[in-house]
C-alpha cells in the first residue's frame, strides 16, 4: 500500500496544481474503492463463518464459550464444535458451549455451522489466557441493622464450593444513603475461598444513626486465583438491599442516650414531620444538614466531656423542642494502686484508685470485676449512684489451702475497659485487726500477764505483737512478743521487770511474720501493780533546835519507785551508847520528828513502812564537828542551778550534804537538803522553790565517821534582781560650799541581789522643776558619783555654791539592775563677806556718779541764769522776770502800793520750788533788784535751771500775763 | 405495671404507714365502709391549707433546681421544654364544693406523688451528686404523702368518701434520658402552676 501511494504521488509533482489535485483525488478514490471491495469480500467470507469466539468462566471449572453466529444463520442454527483436550471431542449444539476448563496451552477449536451456506468452518486457538474469570454477582444473604449502635450487619455466601482450589477473593461493598443514593462507604474486604461455601459477615458503624435515612448496601467480588492465567474481572454488583426505619408519627431524635468518647464526632438527626427551625448542642447552635423529607441532622465535632446528666442536643420546631442526650466521657483508667490484703486470713480486701474520672455516672459508670485466675472466682463491683468520696474496694472470700492469689481487676464502662493485675501471697499481706479485750492479771508485784483477743485465722503463721508500757512521768517502753498464731482466739503474754505499786498503761498491736503492716493500737489498759516493801530508807537530815536541846529529824518521802507502795508510817529511833529513844508509827504526811536529846552522840535511824513491810533503816549521826576556818562566800546560779564546789577531802567518808534555806528565815532554817557521794567535789543545786531575788544560804557538810562538819557556807541567788527600795539618806552637814550626806543599808529582802554600789547624782535645782525628772539623761550639769565601796555610808560633796539649792539623788544597784532613786533638795549656806562686798560696791559707785553729776549740773545752771539775766534789756524786762518769778509763786504783784509786792511764798508748787532757791552766785543780781521788788520776794528768784524750761515757760506765761495786764493797765 | 412498680406501689406502701391512712384506697370501692385507723385531726382543714401553702412556697424553688440540674438548654427554653401542657393531668375546679375540691385535690396529689417518685428515681441515676435537688424532691414527696393522708381523712370523716379513682402520669422508666428530663420538667412546671391555684382555693 505504501508503494502504491508513493507511485501515485510522483506525477502530481510535475503537473499544474489543479490537475494534479484532481488526478490525486481520483487515484485516492479508486484506491479506496478497491480497498473497500477487498474488505467486503473478506468480511462477507467471515460473516459466513462463526467468529469472535469468547470464553468466560465464573468458577474456573467450566468455560463458557460463545461466538458470533454467521450472517444468515437463523435463530436456532446448529454448530458442530470440535476441540482437542487430550482426545478429540465434537459436540453438536446451537449457540455456545460450556467446556470443562482446558489444560494450559493452546487448544484448537473448530466450529462448523451446520447449515447450507457452504463449508465455512471456523478454527480458533483457545488458551486459558484468552478466558476471562468473571465471578457471579454475590448474593446478599442478609442485611440487618442494630439501630442502637447504628451498625449495619451484612451477610453473604462466597460459594467457595464451586471453585476448584483456594483463591483469594476481594469483596467490594458499597453503602449508599438517602434516596438519592449518595455513596457513603466503599470498602474492600478480603477473604479466601477454601472449597466450601462460607458465609461472610461484615459490619459497619454508620456515622449517622440508621434511623435518620435509608441505607442501601451492594457487594461484588474479584477472585484473584494465582493459578488462573486468564483475565480476571469484577463481578457484577449484587442487587441492593436497604435498611430503613419506620418512623411513627412522633418526632424523634437519634441516637438516643449515646455514650461517646470525649473528642469524637457524632451526627445527630431529627426524624420529623415538622419543619425544624434550629438545632443546638447545649447552648451552641449548629448548622442543619437536610436529609430526606423534613428530616435534618447536625454534625458535632470534638465533643467535650459531659456533665453528669449528659449533654443535651435539641432540635427546635415551631412550638416544641425535641432532643436527645449524649454522654461524652472516657473509658476507665487502669486501676491504680491495686492492693490486696487481709485482716484475718479469711477475707481478702482489695482496694484501688480508679484514676482519671470517666465523667460517666449512673448506669454508665465503671463497673469493676475482681477475678482470681487460680480459682476462677470473681466478685463484682457496681454502683449506679456513686457517692464521690466512696472508696473503691472489693472483698474476696479466701479459699481453703490457697495462699497465692492472682487477681485481675477489670474495669469496664460503655467506652471500654482496662485492667490491673496483682499476684499476691496473702500470708505475707496480713494487716491484723485491732486487738480487743485487753486484760491484765497479777503474777507478782513486778510481773503481770496480759491477754487480748485477735480475730483471725492465724493458725499457720507467726504473730509478732508489740506491747507498749507507759508509766506516769516515764518514757514509754516497747516490748516485742512473738507467738504462734491460733484460730480466732486470745493471746497471752507475761510482762516482768515492772515496778511495784506503779500505774501502768498497756496497749498492744500486732503484725504477722513476715511483716506487712501493724494493726492499730488496741485501747489502753491501765493497771496498778501490787505493793512491795520499800526498797530504801528515807533520805534523812537532822538539825539542832535553836536552843540546842532538841534534835529535829527530817526525812523526805520516798519516791514512788522506792516506796513500792503507799507509805503508811515511819519509825524513828535515836541510839547512843547509853540509850535509845524511839518514835513509832509517825503517820505518813509527817516528815519530821523532834526528840529531846543531850549532847551525846547519837545515831538516828528512820524506817518507812507500807502495807507489805518496812524499809531498810536510813541512819545519820547527830554530831556536828566544828570548823573554825569558815568564810561566807557568794554564789549565783549558772545555767540550771547554783553550782557549789569544794575541795576533795579524804576524811569525808560517807557523803556530802548540802542544805539550804531562805536567809531571811529564823533558825533552825531548813528548806531542803541534798546528799552527794563522797567522791564528788561539786554539785548543782536545783529546786522549784527557788525564787529570783531571794537570798539563800547554802551549807556544805562533809560526813565523817563521827558526824558532819560544816565545810562551806555560801549565800547565793538563783537570779539577782534590782533593789526594790532606794537607800535612806540624810544630809548630815551643810556649808556654803559642801554637803555631807549619810545613808543607811538596804535590808537583804529588799536588796534582792548582791549590792555592787551606789550612784549619787547631784545638780543645781529646786523642787518642782522639770530637771528633777531627768537626772539620768547624761546632761553635763549633772554630776554623778559611783560609789563602789559598799561599806561607805557617807559622802561629802564639795565645791558647791553658797545659798544654792541642790538636787541630790541616791540609788543602789546590784547585778540585777539599778534600784529606785531617792532624792532630796538641799540649799547651801550663805557666804556673808561676799554679800557685803556685793552691796557696797554698787552703792559707792552710784554715790560718786551722783555727786559728780550734781556738781556739773549746778555749774551749768548758774551759767544759764547769768546768761539769761544778762540778756534781759532794761528794767522792764528784768521786772517781767521778777514778775514771772512772782507768777511762778502764784501771786500777782500788788498794785495799790505802786510797788510790786509778791512772793509771800506760802504755796509755791513743789516742782518749782528749786527755782526759787536762788543759788548764791545769783544773789548779787537779785539783791540789786530787791529794792524794786515787793517785800516777800527777797531771795526767791531762780529761773535758769533747766534753761529750756525757763525759756518755754517764761515766754508763754509771761506773754499771757504781760499782755493781759498791759491791757488792764492801759484801761486803767 | 411499670407505673405501679415505679411510683404507685411505693406511694401506697408509704401511705399505709402514715397517720390516718389506714385504708386510702380500699379494694371494694363502692360499698366500702369508710373508716380510718386513727381519728382524724380536729383541725384537719387547717393542716391541709398549711400543707398546700408549704408546697406552693417551695414549688418554684424545686422547679428552678430541677431545670438547672438538667443542663443547657433547659434554663433558657422553658417555654418549649418545660411548658406545663401535661395532657392527662387531673382537673381542678376552684369554685366547686369543698367535697369536689377535696376529691380533685386527692387526684392531683396522687398523680403528682407518683410522678415525683418517677422524677426522684430518674434524677438519682442522672444526677447522683445533685443532693439539694434530691432532698427537695424527697421533702416535697413527704409533704404530699401527708397531704394525701389528710385529704382522705377529711373526705372519709366528713363526706364518707372511701374511694377516689385516681390516674397516674406516664411511667418514664422506659423512656430515653431526654424524655425523662423533659417530662419531669413539664410535670414540675405544671405542679408549680396548679399548686398555686389549689392553695388559693383552700
Amino acid at each position: 500500500m505504501m508503494d502504491i501511494s508513493l507511485c501515485l504521488k510522483r506525477p502530481s509533482r510535475m503537473g499544474d496544481s489543479k490537475r494534479m489535485r484532481m488526478t490525486s483525488n481520483f487515484q485516492w478514490l479508486l484506491l479506496t474503492v478497491l480497498l473497500l471491495y477487498l474488505m467486503n469480500q473478506v468480511n462477507s467470507q467471515k460473516k459466513r463463518t462463526p467468529r469472535d469466539l469468547k470464553c468466560i468462566t465464573n468458577n474456573l471449572q467450566v468455560w463458557d464459550c460463545s461466538w458470533r453466529a454467521p450472517s444468515g444463520a437463523g435463530h436456532g442454527a446448529a454448530y458442530e464444535v470440535c476441540f482437542e483436550n487430550g482426545s478429540h471431542s465434537c459436540y453438536r449444539l446451537e449457540k455456545n458451549i460450556k467446556l470443562p476448563a482446558l489444560l494450559p496451552g493452546d487448544h484448537e477449536i473448530t466450529i462448523n455451522p451446520l447449515h447450507d451456506f457452504g463449508n465455512f468452518i471456523s478454527k480458533f486457538t483457545l488458551n486459558e489466557k484468552n478466558v476471562s474469570l468473571i465471578p457471579d454477582a454475590p448474593e446478599i444473604l442478609d442485611l440487618s441493622a442494630d439501630f442502637s449502635t447504628s451498625t449495619l450487619h451484612l451477610k453473604w455466601n462466597d460459594k467457595g464450593s464451586v471453585f476448584p482450589h483456594h483463591s483469594n477473593v476481594i469483596w467490594e461493598i458499597k453503602v449508599l444513603r438517602k434516596k438519592n443514593m449518595e455513596i457513603v462507604k466503599l470498602v474492600t474486604h478480603n477473604t479466601t475461598l477454601n472449597g466450601r461455601d462460607t458465609v461472610h459477615h461484615w459490619s459497619w458503624i454508620s456515622d449517622m444513626p440508621l434511623e435518620c435515612a435509608t441505607h442501601y448496601v451492594g457487594i461484588r467480588c474479584y477472585i484473584d486465583d494465582p493459578q488462573f492465567s486468564g483475565r480476571k474481572e469484577w463481578s457484577d454488583w449484587s442487587p441492593l438491599k436497604n435498611i430503613s426505619w419506620s418512623p411513627d408519627s412522633q418526632t424523634k431524635v437519634f441516637p438516643q442516650d449515646r455514650v461517646l468518647l470525649v473528642g469524637s464526632d457524632i451526627t445527630v438527626c431529627c426524624v420529623t414531620q415538622e419543619k425544624v427551625l434550629s438545632a443546638q448542642i447545649g447552648s451552641t447552635y449548629c448548622p442543619l444538614i437536610h436529609l430526606d423529607g423534613k428530616n435534618v441532622a447536625i454534625k458535632i465535632r470534638n465533643i467535650s466531656a459531659s456533665e453528669s446528666s449528659g449533654t443535651n442536643v435539641v432540635f427546635s420546631v415551631e412550638d416544641n423542642m425535641f432532643g436527645t442526650v449524649i454522654f461524652a466521657g472516657y473509658p476507665p483508667d487502669i486501676p491504680q494502686k491495686l492492693n490486696c490484703e487481709t485482716y484475718d486470713l479469711k477475707e481478702i480486701i482489695c482496694t484501688w484508685n480508679p484514676g482519671r474520672p470517666t465523667f460517666l455516672v449512673g448506669p454508665r459508670n465503671t463497673s469493676y470485676t475482681l477475678f482470681e485466675s487460680f480459682s476462677g472466682k470473681y466478685v463484682r463491683f457496681k454502683r449506679v449512684e456513686l457517692p464521690t468520696n466512696e472508696s473503691y474496694q472489693l472483698f474476696f472470700q479466701m479459699l481453703p489451702n490457697q495462699e497465692i492469689y492472682n487477681f485481675t481487676l477489670n474495669a469496664r464502662n460503655p467506652l471500654g475497659q482496662s485492667e490491673s493485675t496483682l499476684l499476691v501471697n496473702i500470708t505475707e499481706k496480713v494487716h491484723p485487726h485491732i486487738p480487743t479485750s485487753v486484760k491484765v492479771k497479777d503474777i507478782s508485784s513486778t510481773a503481770v500477764t496480759l491477754s487480748w483477743h485477735l480475730p483471725g485465722s492465724f493458725a499457720k503463721i507467726k504473730l509478732l505483737c508489740q506491747i507498749e508500757i507507759n508509766k506516769t512521768n516515764s518514757i514509754h517502753e516497747l516490748r516485742n512478743v512473738t507467738m504462734r498464731g491460733i484460730e480466732n482466739s486470745s493471746y497471752l503474754a507475761a510482762l516482768d521487770k515492772l515496778n511495784p505499786y506503779t500505774i501502768y498503761t498497756f496497749r498492744i498491736r500486732c503484725c504477722t511474720d513476715p511483716f506487712w503492716k501493724w494493726s492499730k493500737w488496741s485501747n489502753e489498759k491501765q493497771y496498778l501493780t501490787t505493793e512491795a516493801i520499800p526498797s530504801k530508807g528515807p533520805d534523812t537530815w537532822r538539825e539542832w533546835s535553836s536552843d540546842g536541846k532538841n534534835l529535829i529529824i527530817y526525812w523526805k518521802p520516798l519516791p514512788i519507785n522506792e516506796a513500792n507502795g503507799k507509805i503508811l508510817s515511819y519509825n524513828v529511833s535515836c541510839s547512843s551508847d547509853e540509850e535509845t529513844q524511839s518514835l513509832s508509827e509517825i503517820p505518813d504526811p509527817q516528815h519530821k520528828a523532834e526528840i529531846q536529846l543531850d549532847k551525846n552522840d547519837y545515831i538516828i535511824s528512820v524506817v518507812a513502812k507500807n502495807s507489805v513491810g518496812s524499809s531498810p533503816p536510813s541512819k545519820i549521826a547527830s554530831m556536828e564537828i566544828p570548823n573554825d576556818d569558815l568564810k561566807i562566800e557568794q554564789a549565783v546560779r549558772m545555767g540550771n542551778g547554783i553550782l557549789l564546789t569544794w575541795n576533795y577531802d579524804p576524811n569525808v567518808t560517807c557523803d556530802y550534804v548540802i542544805k539550804w534555806c531562805n536567809s531571811s528565815r529564823s533558825e533552825p532554817c531548813l528548806m531542803d537538803w541534798k546528799k552527794v557521794p563522797s567522791n564528788s567535789t561539786e554539785t548543782i543545786i536545783e529546786s522549784d522553790q527557788f525564787r529570783p531575788g531571794v537570798r539563800y544560804n547554802f551549807f556544805v557538810y562533809g560526813c565523817r565517821n563521827q558526824g558532819y562538819q560544816l565545810l562551806r557556807s555560801i549565800i547565793g541567788y538563783v537570779e539577782e534582781l534590782a533593789p526594790v527600795v532606794a537607800p535612806n539618806f540624810t544630809v548630815e552637814d551643810t556649808s556654803a560650799d559642801s554637803i555631807l550626806v549619810k545613808w543607811e543599808e538596804i535590808p537583804v529582802e529588799e536588796l534582792r541581789g548582791f549590792l555592787r554600789g551606789y550612784l549619787f547624782y547631784f545638780e543645781k535645782g529646786e523642787r518642782d522643776t522639770s530637771k528633777m525628772r531627768v537626772l539620768e539623761s547624761g546632761r553635763s550639769d549633772i554630776k554623778v558619783k559611783n560609789i563602789t565601796d559598799i561599806s561607805q555610808k557617807t559622802l561629802r560633796i564639795a565645791d558647791l555654791q553658797g545659798k544654792t539649792s541642790y538636787h541630790l539623788v541616791l540609788r543602789a544597784y546590784t547585778d540585777g539592775g539599778m534600784g529606785p532613786e531617792k532624792s532630796m533638795f538641799v540649799v547651801t549656806k550663805e557666804n556673808s563677806v561676799g554679800l557685803i562686798i556685793a552691796i557696797l560696791i554698787p552703792v559707792a559707785v552710784a554715790v560718786i556718779v551722783g555727786v559728780v553729776t550734781s556738781i556739773l549740773c549746778y555749774r551749768k545752771r548758774e551759767w544759764e541764769v547769768i546768761r539769761l539775766w544778762k540778756s534781759l534789756q532794761g528794767w522792764k524786762d528784768r521786772a517781767v522776770l521778777v514778775e514771772l518769778a512772782c507768777l511762778g509763786r502764784g501771786r500777782s504783784l500788788p498794785r495799790s502800793s505802786g510797788r510790786r509786792s509778791c512772793c509771800s511764798r506760802p504755796d509755791v508748787p513743789k516742782e518749782l520750788d528749786p527755782w526759787f532757791q536762788a543759788p548764791p552766785s545769783l544773789q548779787p543780781y537779785i539783791q540789786r533788784e530787791e529794792g524794786a521788788l515787793p517785800p516777800g520776794c527777797q531771795g526767791g528768784l531762780w529761773l535758769a535751771w533747766p534753761v529750756s524750761r525757763v525759756h518755754r515757760w517764761s515766754s508763754r506765761v509771761a506773754q499771757q500775763k504781760f499782755y493781759s495786764r498791759a491791757t488792764s493797765t492801759s484801761t486803767t | 405495671m411499670k407505673v405501679l412498680a415505679a411510683g404507685v406501689v411505693p406511694l401506697l406502701l408509704v401511705l399505709h404507714w402514715k397517720h390516718g391512712a389506714g385504708s386510702p384506697l380500699p379494694i371494694t370501692p363502692v360499698n366500702a365502709t369508710c373508716a380510718t385507723r386513727h381519728p382524724c385531726h380536729s383541725n384537719l382543714m387547717n393542716q391541709i391549707k398549711n400543707q398546700l401553702t408549704q408546697l406552693n412556697s417551695s414549688a418554684k424553688a424545686l422547679f428552678i433546681l430541677y431545670y438547672t440540674a438538667q443542663g443547657e438548654p433547659f434554663p433558657n427554653n422553658l417555654d418549649k421544654l418545660c411548658s406545663p401542657n401535661v395532657t392527662d393531668f387531673p382537673p381542678f375546679h376552684a369554685n366547686g364544693t369543698e367535697r369536689a375540691r377535696l376529691v380533685e385535690l386527692y387526684r392531683i396529689i396522687a398523680y403528682l406523688g407518683a410522678s415525683l417518685g418517677n422524677i426522684t428515681r430518674d434524677q438519682k441515676v442522672l444526677n447522683p451528686s445533685a443532693h439539694s435537688l434530691h432532698s427537695k424532691l424527697n421533702a416535697t414527696a413527704d409533704v404530699m404523702r401527708g397531704l394525701l393522708s389528710n385529704v382522705l381523712c377529711r373526705l372519709c370523716s366528713k363526706y364518707h368518701v372511701a374511694h377516689v379513682d385516681v390516674a397516674y402520669g406516664p411511667d418514664t422508666s422506659g423512656k430515653d434520658v431526654f424524655q425523662k428530663k423533659k417530662l419531669g420538667c413539664q410535670l414540675l412546671g405544671k405542679y408549680k402552676q396548679v399548686i398555686a391555684v389549689v392553695a388559693q382555693a383552700f
